[in-house]
């Protein structure tokens, strides 16, 4: 008896020990949650505990490792550029850690939500969104004060802050948007004179150049998000068809599945498809196999913004100049209104993080007047970023007469309509179901009403008021 | 039996503790809050009855297709995977020439990490572009060259077909040590009787090989009702949503903050697994002879 007592005791002694110690490993893991992030941040991390004590202290921040957790798309060469010389002067390494772009949201809210976030990460902005999927009030630090705000543009910074409070840094070319961009060899050879103003004009251009053995256009649904485009961007058509569409849609007094022009907006996203204008790979397609693909000549046409068309002319091997590529608006629904969209990925400092001080530095060495000029003149699809600094944007004459001829400007329905930009994956997602004839129109825009109800409701939103 | 050859229970308390408190116990409070309201958005939480259940097995929404979708899933690869493993386990269990070459090749895909095994077929996949569909077409077989990950008819046929390649060698390798450890007097004694290579496999090697095929299938099936990382790296549950499986679409809900309704899909995965575990080790382990 005594033997079984001692046993169970010792047991129970040995349980114990190691739930504690399985409690302080879980203590640590989210106080050090950035490291959680990856293996080698993970070590870096541990390494640099002592640093980032110091630093914590106003001492020196050499050593500490930043994660920084970003889409695809998001990050560019330029930046890491800029990122390596940033550690050179402060001895604070950026580790960034590029997600696919259709895994993304899904890996950073899970991040976010099991309080296991990057030092800093990334996300669309939107005063709407930014509260209700990321949560900026808990996940993200006050950055109201940080010297870079005077500079910020005033239409970004009201995107990224909640009342007063600035949450985010927008890092991307907001003064242009999707567009448009065409060959103009490519068309003349197919017989095109013009370009298309209506969807039908359009898709006779589409035919003419799959008879000329030119695919029409490069669409690259692999990623989850360009082909969503065809439908969000032409936010100002639909509310120039239906005036206060956007309020009554944000107000819940009508439905995404009522309104006709959205199902003939996703209508001809069908057709085109099926009539062949994106080709037959477009499904496996990468946005990063864009410039090439365009490059090569053998599509005619893709979205993309102004400043891709130099990196397709590089792409091309002396084949083509920048001025044998032009622009015109998205036809979908006969649109001819220039979608404006100031919102865009930016990128916040996790409030669990170790090191807040030192992510400080890099915002505001990044949105130094040098870091953003150097950014302008290295990144092709960087013309211009939301700060003034006294920077030289790089708009080409033929976007600034584009932008500037435009009669018509609206804005995108991802920035202007709620609780859309947060399903954008998802909508994309039904989207391919519903070309591939898994989902019909009325089911997709359902499913879109059915997740702003959702969200709506998760957020206490008075118009969703059960 | 004789009583006094058993260990005692305390032998087994430590296990038990750790395993209550860090798998019973956690599944039980998921099943809690999967009656709740629990979500990222709001601090409060409420009882919501069944409310999420109804959600999750309403015809209204996909989880019903996600359902069938692990089921086919986990029936399939269990299927193919046992039946090739054991294939391969008795001809490696053979004196083939170079057959601890050919028993590494075969075990190699299983300790690939999943992400690389992923991204690799991906690419090797892809219809245009991959090695794949190009060998076909240099071979002259174009009609062979399909949309392999993005036909909405053959994705979740190729995603299966991955994971049987990668996990067919580590069920041959268990097979194959099940079967080394038959004593080689009953096949000699069934050689005697007379007995063909069927009847051997039949009346011998099967037999014998009972405990270890249990445990196999019952990883397999373990394996694929929760199955989640290969979809992920090859489809994310594409195309549409052809390839959702149940563990998708907790990732998916967990990662908008819908907590309650991920936690739910994860208490019926969870209760069903348990009844799914508990009555494939009872038959398959039913004449087991007990000491």
């Amino acid at each position: 008896m005594k033997k079984r007592i001692i046993a169970t005791l010792l047991g129970g002694l040995m349980a114990l020990n190691l739930i504690a110690c399985g409690s302080t490993a879980a203590t640590t893991g989210a106080e050090g949650a950035p490291a959680a992030a990856d293996t080698a941040a993970a070590d870096d991390a541990a390494a640099d505990a002592a640093p980032a004590d110091d630093s914590a202290a106003g001492g020196d921040s050499s050593g500490v490792t930043l994660t920084f957790l970003a889409s695809q798309d998001w990050i560019y060469d330029a930046e890491q550029e800029l990122g390596a010389k940033f550690e050179e002067e402060t001895g604070i390494h950026i580790d960034y850690q590029i997600v696919p772009a259709d895994q993304y949201f899904t890996l950073l809210m899970t991040k976010l939500n099991s309080g296991e976030g990057p030092d800093i990460f990334g996300g669309q902005s939107g005063k709407y969104d930014i509260v209700s999927q990321y949560d900026v009030e808990a996940n993200a630090v006050d950055l109201s004060n940080e010297p870079w705000v005077a500079n910020y543009s005033e239409f970004e910074k009201e995107q990224t802050s909640v009342g007063d409070v600035v949450y985010g840094s927008t890092y991307f070319d907001t003064t242009t948007d999707f567009y448009m961009v065409y060959n103009k060899v490519l068309f003349e050879q197919a017989g095109i004179k013009e370009v298309p103003t209506t969807f039908d004009e359009y898709m006779a251009d589409c035919k003419k150049l799959t008879d000329a053995g030119i695919v029409p256009f490069y669409e690259c649904t692999a990623d989850g998000w360009h082909h969503v485009m065809w439908f969000c961007e032409i936010g100002g058509r639909f509310e120039e068809k239906n005036p206060g569409l956007a309020e009554k849609l944000n107000n819940n007094e009508i439905k995404f599945a009522d309104v006709e022009d959205f199902k003939t907006c996703l209508e001809q996203i069908k057709q085109m498809a099926d009539e062949g204008t994106f080709g037959d790979n477009y499904q496996s397609d990468e946005y990063s196999g864009m410039a090439a693909a365009l490059g090569s000549g053998e599509y005619a046409m893709t979205m993309a913004k102004p400043g891709t068309i130099s990196e397709i002319a590089d792409a091309s091997n002396g084949q083509y100049t920048v001025d044998d590529f032009g622009m015109f608006y998205i036809p979908t629904l006969d649109n001819q209104v220039l979608n404006v969209h100031p919102c865009g990925p930016t990128r916040f400092i996790y409030s669990g993080s170790e090191h807040i001080d030192e992510a400080k530095k890099y915002f505001e060495f990044m949105t130094s007047a040098e870091s953003i000029q150097y950014m302008i003149d290295n990144e092709p699809k960087v013309e211009n970023l939301p700060y003034e600094v006294g920077q030289k944007p790089a708009y080409s004459d033929y976007t600034k007469n584009f932008i500037d001829n435009s009669a018509k400007k609206g804005t995108v329905y991802q920035d202007s309509i709620k609780y859309l930009n947060p399903q954008w994956f998802d909508f994309g997602q039904d989207i391919i179901a519903y070309l591939n004839g898994d989902m019909t129109v009325d089911e997709v825009l359902t499913k879109v009403d059915d997740r702003r109800t959702e969200q709506a409701q998760a957020a206490n939103d008075p118009a969703w008021a059960e | 039996m004789n009583k006094a050859k058993v260990y005692p229970w305390y032998f087994a308390a430590v296990s038990v503790l750790l395993y209550t408190a860090l798998s019973v116990i956690p599944g039980i409070i998921g099943i809690g809050y999967s009656f709740t309201d629990w979500s990222a958005y709001s601090k409060e939480l409420h009882f919501v009855g069944l409310k999420n259940f109804i959600k999750v097995f309403s015809a209204s929404d996909d989880y019903l297709r996600y359902i069938s979708n692990t089921l086919t899933f986990t029936v399939v690869t269990t299927v193919f995977k046992t039946g090739l493993g054991l294939l391969l386990a008795m001809i490696l269990s053979k004196g083939v020439f170079g057959k601890n070459f050919h028993r590494a090749t075969m075990y190699l895909p299983s300790v690939l990490p999943i992400l690389v095994t992923g991204l690799t077929f991906t690419s090797i996949l892809n219809p245009k572009y991959g090695f794949l569909n190009n060998t076909l077409r240099s071979l002259g077989l174009d009609f062979l060259a399909k949309k392999w990950l993005v036909d909405p008819k053959l994705a979740f046929g190729t995603v299966m077909t991955v994971d049987i390649w990668r996990g067919t060698g580590y069920i041959m390798t268990m097979l194959l040590v099940g079967i080394l450890a038959i004593p080689k007097v009953y096949y000699e004694a069934a050689s005697i009787d007379g007995a063909n290579a069927w009847q051997k496999f039949k009346y011998v090697t099967l037999p014998m090989l009972r405990q270890t095929l249990a445990v196999t299938i019952v990883l397999n099936v373990l394996y694929g009702l929760k199955v989640f990382d290969i979809v992920y790296t090859l489809t994310n549950g594409g195309p549409g949503h052809r390839t959702e499986v149940m563990y998708t679409a907790v990732f998916k809900m967990m990662s908008k903050g819908l907590y309650a309704e991920g936690t739910t899909i994860s208490s019926v995965m969870f209760i069903f697994m348990v009844i799914v575990g508990y009555f494939m080790v009872k038959i398959l382990t039913r004449n087991e002879v007990v000491e």
